[in-house]
Formats: structure tokens, sequence, C-alpha cells
């Protein structure tokens, strides 16, 4: 029995429709992140969990009990707010046990709750302070206190990094991390940060323009993504989605991509899903290749890829310290690989790049839906 | 050759400093002479004030004027000072301004946070009411405060100042909510507070600027007001624009000047106080809603 079961849920503002039957469950302790670009209906799907708009058509339940009807403040849920929503006027002690003073609990308990929670998240310093004596990671801190006082069933998070550096972004996202261990909680996130998504989930729903493009857990959305949108969207760098044909050579199924040269396309044997691939022979579709299964010879992993090696030319080489990523140019687009920061790969000379084949993704040229 | 245009560049720049100053204090002198003749006068004796000069600094002292415009002065028949009317004034002003500034909050909270079908239309209505001349609704306020029995009362000078004060306040406070983040009332919402309890423990704790410039402005309108005053309270319950009126209309026999200015400059003396008490605010206020903070 799921924990919080979405079904079918839809919303729309008058006649504009801004989320289409979404459906998710997950379980007691999950930390289920909806991911993708601004605008897709990410906070709108947060805040009909939270109460705080209606639902259109369809239901959410929690442990069983519809929604339906409950006010905000009784589903026993807590929310962190893109913006901190601390409130101006109160002390940060104040702003963490207003929740509880709301919901009559005694004074003598609350104190001992906001001691708690302050210790939780080594604030107990703050607690005097008005918001504004206070710096972002710190706001964003009492905003995590406020929510976690409660012990509610469910916690939502709406965007909570967006607005800190990227240095304090990485360490509140691991402390964000170990707190939902530690803790157990049910956790719903909201990001538009793919990075953000991969790190903490335990289940990605990746919403594009009202709709759930694919749930599933991290690994299946990475490795297994069904559309091109999904594809593109997870991961950094991007998977490289370029144009190919399903060509026979010598019996073997073969994508065969345009290079810089035009005389001498480059044959990547097909070495999955080959049954569905069959009936695309001679059709265009869009081949996906994630930068790190593109590497120089040296770094291939031939112990469990399939490692096709060719030479093409290289266009730009951009070091990163650990690794180098090289672009070439393949099926008319720009391609990255990820290769050793020392492979020798130079700009306007030929280099030679191994293709892990086994882990090609092919989709319909039209669609953008996955064959397989 | 740098050093020497650097040099012209100060000089003119001082130029144009003392053009400044000089343009502003001659305003500033324009601006101030009434008061000051005002101020003069009411510490002269009237043989002194007969003998000419209306800007020379008084010979001598008195304050005999203010006593007598505050408790002796005849406005009419009744001789007995400006007094009773400066406190009329304050127990119409200070409720009306509370009443219109809470009334005022209460209406942008709901017209802000708590949208409604046709909200656009009702805050449209609320605005037509600040371009509504005092004159138009002579006639018909007065009919009214008749039906209700409070004609020729404190508390009908209250209503009337409340009910024409109410657009303004609302515009000022519609506007100030409308740039107040929905986050915090959301989260307000989350935490179990109600309807009431938001706009006391969120709403109205974080109005400060906004409170203070609907307090001044109603302030000096319901202070200075002499219409609604004249029309509605009459005798005993005129409020002190009013009484300054007959007191200047009514003196028999000799025009006593130095007392007239000390009426008049008693009559102004609340609005001032809180200009110069809460101007800072006012000015911040003003612009409260362009920064963020
Ligand atoms: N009150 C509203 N009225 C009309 N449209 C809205 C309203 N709130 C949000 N929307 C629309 O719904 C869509 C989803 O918004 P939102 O859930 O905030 O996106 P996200 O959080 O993913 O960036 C947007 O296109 C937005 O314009
Ligand atoms: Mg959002």
């Amino acid at each position: 029995m799921s924990f919080l079961n979405i079904e079918n849920v839809n919303k729309h503002y008058f006649d504009v429709e801004v989320l289409k039957s979404i459906n998710i469950e997950i379980n007691k302790g999950d930390f289920l992140v909806l991911v993708g670009p601004s605008g897709c209906g990410k906070s709108t799907l947060l805040n009909m969990i939270a109460g705080l708009d209606e639902i259109s058509g369809g239901d959410i339940s929690i442990d069983g009990q519809s929604m339906a009807g409950v006010h905000p403040s009784k589903r026993d849920i807590a929310m962190v707010f893109q913006s901190y929503a601390l409130y101006p006027n109160m002390s940060v002690a104040k702003n963490i046990s207003f929740g509880l003073e709301m919901r009559k609990v005694p004074k003598v308990e609350r104190d001992k709750a906001v001691q708690k929670v302050a210790k939780m998240l080594q604030m107990e310093q703050l607690l005097d302070r008005k918001p504004s004596q206070l710096s972002g990671g710190q706001r964003q801190r009492v905003a995590m206190g406020r929510a976690l006082v409660r012990e509610p069933r469910v916690f939502l998070f709406d965007e909570p990094l967006s607005n800190l550096d990227a240095k304090l972004r990485v360490d509140m996202r691991t402390e964000i991390k170990q707190l939902h261990q530690r803790l157990g909680a049910t956790i719903v996130y909201v990001t538009h940060d793919q990075i953000e998504a991969m790190t903490l989930a335990t289940k990605i729903a990746v919403m594009n323009a009202g709709i759930v493009q694919q749930f599933g857990s991290p690994e299946e959305i990475y490795d297994n993504p069904v559309n091109t949108f999904v594809a593109g969207f997870m991961g950094s760098p991007s998977m490289n989605l370029i144009q190919a044909k399903v060509c026979k050579v010598e019996d073997k199924l073969c994508f065969e991509v345009a290079t810089a040269d035009q005389d001498r396309p480059l044959l990547l044997p097909i070495e999955r899903d080959q049954q569905a691939l069959v009936s695309y022979l001679n059709r265009n579709v869009t081949l996906g290749l994630r930068p790190e299964t593109i590497t120089d010879p040296g770094s291939a992993n031939r112990s469990e890829g399939q490692i096709h090696e060719a030479d093409l030319m290289v266009k730009v080489t951009e070091p990163t310290g650990a690794d180098m990523f090289v672009v070439t140019q393949l099926g008319g687009t720009e391609v990255v690989a990820r290769m050793r920061s020392r492979c020798g790969a130079l700009a306007g000379q030929s280099c030679r790049f191994a293709f892990d084949v086994s882990r090609n993704l092919a989709f319909d040229g039209d669609t953008g839906d996955r064959i397989q | 050759m740098s050093a020497s245009s650097q040099d012209n560049a100060l000089r003119s720049g001082i130029a144009w400093r003392v053009l400044i100053y000089s343009v502003l204090i001659v305003t500033a002198v324009i601006y101030l002479a009434p008061l000051f003749v005002m101020l003069v006068t009411s510490l002269k004796s009237l043989e002194e004030i007969r003998m000419g000069n209306m800007m020379a600094l008084p010979l001598q002292i008195t304050f005999e004027p203010w006593l007598k415009a505050w408790g002796s002065a005849c406005l009419g028949l009744d001789c007995n000072g400006i007094s009773g009317y400066f406190w009329n004034s304050l127990k119409i002003t200070v409720p009306a301004v509370a009443i219109g500034t809470l009334l005022g909050a209460f209406n942008g909270y709901v017209l802000t946070k708590w949208r409604f079908r046709g909200h656009q239309w009702v805050f449209g209505m609320m605005l037509f009411a600040c371009f509504i001349p005092f004159q138009i609704v002579l006639l018909p306020m007065s009919q009214v405060l008749g039906w209700l029995g409070l004609a020729n009362t404190t508390s009908g000078l209250v209503l009337v100042h409340v009910v024409y004060g109410l657009g303004f306040t609302t515009l000022f406070f519609r506007n100030f909510y409308e740039a107040f983040p929905d986050e915090l009332i959301r989260a307000s919402v989350m935490d179990g507070a109600g309807f009431f309890t938001i706009f006391g423990r969120i709403l109205l704790p974080n109005s400060g600027p906004i409170i203070v410039v609907t307090v001044i402005w109603q302030f000096t309108n319901i202070w200075n007001d002499f219409l609604f005053g004249a029309s509605f309270a009459s005798g005993d319950t005129a409020p002190i624009t009013v009484a300054l009126n007959n007191l200047v209309n009514s003196s028999t026999g000799v025009k006593e000047y130095n007392v007239h200015m000390a009426a008049a400059i008693t009559a102004a003396l609340p609005t001032l106080l809180v200009y110069v008490v809460a101007g800072r605010y006012f000015v911040r206020g003003l612009m409260a809603g362009s920064v963020k903070g």
C-alpha cells in the first residue's frame, strides 16, 4: 500500500490546463523529487498536495486517507518555501514555534521542541534573532526547522536551495540528504536542477508541460529514459542526441552516423533493443549517447561494455581538471565525449574515440519515444 | 593641465552649490514667512501690533494672547476660548483615524490575499470614492446622519470621516499588501493560522510603514477638515477649525490679531507634531514596495 498516492490529478486555471492526469505513488520514507523546467507545473502539484491549491480532478491520498476537502493545516504536512517565508516580525524561535502555538501546544513543550530542532540544525545561537539578521543559509535552516518541529507525516520542499550560492547549495543538499536518512521522513521535493534530483531522490518524476514524462528510480531515469526529453534533461553534460540511420552491414544492424568527412560515415553496431530496431531498418532515428560512454581507448570499460573505436576530428577540448570534455562533430551536431585529462586530444586534429555501444539508446525520429 | 582642470571643476562645483543653496534658502524664507509673522504677532501686545511693523520681533514678549485664545476668548456669546473645540477635534480625529486605518488595512488584506470573484470591481469602486468631491456627499450624508440619529454629534462626524477616508486607506493598504509575499500567507495557513490570526499576527505587525503613511494622511485631512465640521456639527460639538473661523469672525469691536494668531497656531500644532514625529517614516513608507527588504 503506497503512502502518498496521486491519482489522475488534473489542474486547470479557467481553460488553461496546467497539469494533465498525474499519477504518482510513493512509499513511506521515500524521497520523491519533482524535476522539470520552469513553468511545467511542479509548484502547482506541490501546492495541491499541501492543499493550498484546489484540485480540478482526481484525488490525492496520504496513508490511505483521501485529502479531498481536508484543510492544509489538518493534513499533517509541513512545507519549506522557495523564499523561506519566515515571518519578518518574529524571532527565529517564534518562527519555529508559531505552528505549534496555532495547534495549542503548551508553552513548555513548545520551548522544548524548539530547543531540540535548534540543536539538530546547529542554530541554538540564532534563536533570538530576527530573520533580517540572518544570512541566506541561516534563513534556509530556520525554514527547515519550522517544518521539522512539527514532525509531520510528509515534508514538502519547493526549490529550497535555489536562492543560495553554489557552495552553500551543495552543503545544504548533503545536509538535507542526511536529514532524510536520519529521520526516515517522507519527502516531496521540487527542483529544476537535475543534479539535485539525482543526488537526493529515491524516486524521480520528470515533468514537462504539465505531464509526468517518466517516474522511476534515479537509475531507471538515467539509464532508461523513455523519451528524448527525459534523456536530454537528466545528466550533465547532457546526453548527445544525434541523427542516425538504421542500416544493415554484412547482416548486422548498425547505426549510420554522418561525420565531418562526408565519404566516411561512422558505423556503430547495434547491441541492444535489436528486435525493436529491426522495423526501423533504413529509417532515421535519434541516437542517444551519454558523454561518459564515449571515451579515449585507454579508459574504455572493456570488461562490462562493448567497445567500438573510430578516428574522428576534434573540434574543441574543454579540460575540467579531473576529466576533459572533447567535442567532435557527429550527425550534424556537436557531440561531447568524456576523456581522461591527459588523453592527448588536440583541437583540429584527429583522435581515437572509443564508443561503448552496449549503452547506446535509440529514439523514434518523429515522436522522440524510446525504441525498445 | 589636469591639475588646473580639476581646479576648475572644483570651483564650478562650488558655484553650483552656492546657487542651489541660495534658491533653497529663498524658498524656505518665502514658505516660513507667514509662520514667522503669526508667531511674532501672537507674542505681541495689541498696542505693539498697532505700532506697525509686521516682521519686527516683539519688544516685549507676552503670553497673554495664548492664554486668552485657549481659555477666555469669545466666540459669539460664549467666552471660554478654543480649548473645548480643541478636545472636540481630538475626539473626532483619533477614533476616525484609528477606525479608518484599521478598516483600510482589513480591506487591503481581503482584496489582495483572499481574492474573490469581482474583487477588481469592488476595488475600482472604492478607488472611485477617492475622486468624489466633498460637496457632493454633503446632502446625502446629512440625510443619513439624520436617519441614524447622529446629526450634530461627535460620533456622526467620526462616521463621516471614516466613510470618506475609506477609499484612500483601502488604496494605500491594498497597494502595500499587493507586494506582500503570498508565500508568507501560505506558510501561515500551513501553520494553522486562521483568517483573523493571519491578519493580526502576520500582516499588521509587518505594515509599519504604510500604517504611518495612512495615519499621517488621515490625521491631517480630518484635523484640518472644515466643510464636514461646519455642515454636520454646530455649537458645542464643532471641531477647532470651525471654532477658529467663529473666533475670527465674531470678535466685536477691535480685532485681536495676537489672539487669532495664537489660536491658529494652536489649531495647527497637532498636525505639525504628527509630521515631526512620523515624517521620516512617511517618506520611507511612500517608497516602500520599490525596495524589498
Ligand atoms: N494562479 C494562476 N493562474 C493562472 N495560471 C497559473 C497560476 N499559477 C500558475 N499558473 C501557470 O501554471 C503553470 C505552472 O506553474 P508552476 O507550477 O508555478 O510551475 P513551476 O513551479 O514548475 O515552475 C505556469 O505556466 C503558470 O503560468
Ligand atoms: Mg515553482
